[in-house]
C-alpha cells in the first residue's frame, strides 16, 4: 500500500478520494446548485420580469447587520441595479454552474449574492450554520474545486489558445 | 467487473437525481404556475393551481438516486479490497 504524506487519510485504508467518484461528485454538486439559482432566477422573471422590487426592499430593511450601513445603501441607492439585476443574475449564475462555463466568475457570484441572504434573512434560531451558509459554502466549494474541470465546458475552454495566453483567465474559468 | 458497476452506479444515482430535480423541474416550469412543488391558494384558502407533478414523485426520483449509491456501497463492503497495483497515491515531487 503506498504512503502519501502530505495527506495522512490515504493510508491502509483507501478511499481513492481523487478517483472518478469525487470528479462524478463535484460535477454533480455544482449541476445542483446552479439548478437551485437558475429555478430561483428564471421563475422571477416569468413572474416578475425584470423588476423584480422585493429586492431593493429586501436589502432596504437589512439594518443592524455585520454588513454596516452597506445593503441599506444599495437598496436605497442601486434599485436600478438590483431589480432586473437579482433574477437576470441568478438564472445567469445557474446556467453558468450547470454549463460549467466561466464556473469560478459565476460562483463567486452566488457567494456575493448567499452572503446577503444569509446575513439578511438572519434565521439564526439553530446557530449561524443553518442552510443559508451551507449554500455559501456549496459556492465556495465549487471554486475552490474549479468544479467546472468537470463534466463542464470550462475543461474545454482552457484549452483554447486564449487560455493557454492568458493563463490567469483560469483563476475566472474551472 | 468492478469499474462497470462504478460507471453504472454513477451513471444510475446521478441520472436519477437529475432527472427528479433538473428534468422534472424544467417540465414544472413549462407547465405554468406554480414553480415551486406547492399549491397555490386564495385568499379564502382554496387551491387554485397545484404542481403537474406532485412533490413526491420528485423526491422518489432523488431518494431512488440516493438508494443505488447505498446499494453501490453495500456492493463494496461485501467484495474483497481491489489490489492496490496502481501508483496513483505515491507522494508527488513538489
Amino acid at each position: 500500500m503506498s504512503y502519501q504524506s502530505s495527506n495522512p487519510l490515504v493510508g491502509e485504508t483507501e478511499f481513492a478520494l481523487d478517483g472518478p467518484w469525487a470528479t462524478y461528485w463535484i460535477a454533480f454538486l455544482r449541476v445542483v446548485t446552479g439548478w437551485w439559482f437558475f429555478h430561483a432566477g428564471i421563475t422571477k422573471i416569468i413572474e416578475s420580469g425584470f423588476s423584480y422590487s422585493y429586492g431593493s426592499a429586501y436589502m432596504q430593511q437589512m439594518s443592524g447587520t455585520a454588513l454596516g450601513g452597506i445593503p441599506v445603501w444599495m437598496g436605497n441607492n442601486l434599485a436600478w441595479l438590483i431589480e432586473p439585476g437579482v433574477p437576470l443574475f441568478e438564472t445567469l449564475i445557474g446556467l453558468a454552474l450547470m454549463a460549467g462555463a466561466v464556473t469560478r466568475l459565476a460562483a463567486f457570484g452566488g457567494v456575493i449574492f448567499m452572503i446577503l441572504f444569509w446575513i439578511g434573512n438572519a434565521g439564526f434560531g439553530n446557530g449561524v450554520v443553518n442552510s443559508d451558509l451551507m449554500g455559501l459554502l456549496m459556492f465556495l466549494t465549487v471554486i475552490v474545486l474549479a468544479a467546472g474541470r468537470y463534466y463542464g465546458l470550462d475543461a474545454l475552454i482552457e484549452e483554447t489558445a486564449v487560455v493557454k495566453q492568458n493563463p490567469k483567465l483560469r483563476y475566472l474559468l474551472g | 467487473m468492478t469499474d462497470t458497476i462504478d460507471t453504472a452506479a454513477r451513471a444510475l444515482s446521478a441520472g436519477l437525481m437529475l432527472f427528479g430535480i433538473v428534468v422534472l423541474g424544467i417540465v414544472e416550469i413549462l407547465a405554468g404556475e406554480p414553480y415551486s412543488p406547492v399549491p397555490i391558494t386564495n385568499e379564502a384558502g382554496d387551491v387554485v393551481a397545484t404542481p403537474l407533478i406532485s412533490p413526491e414523485i420528485r423526491t422518489a426520483f432523488v431518494l431512488a438516486g440516493i438508494a443505488v449509491l447505498g446499494l453501490y456501497a453495500a456492493y463494496r463492503l461485501v467484495t474483497p479490497l481491489p489490489e492496490d497495483d496502481d501508483v496513483r497515491h505515491e507522494t508527488m515531487a513538489d
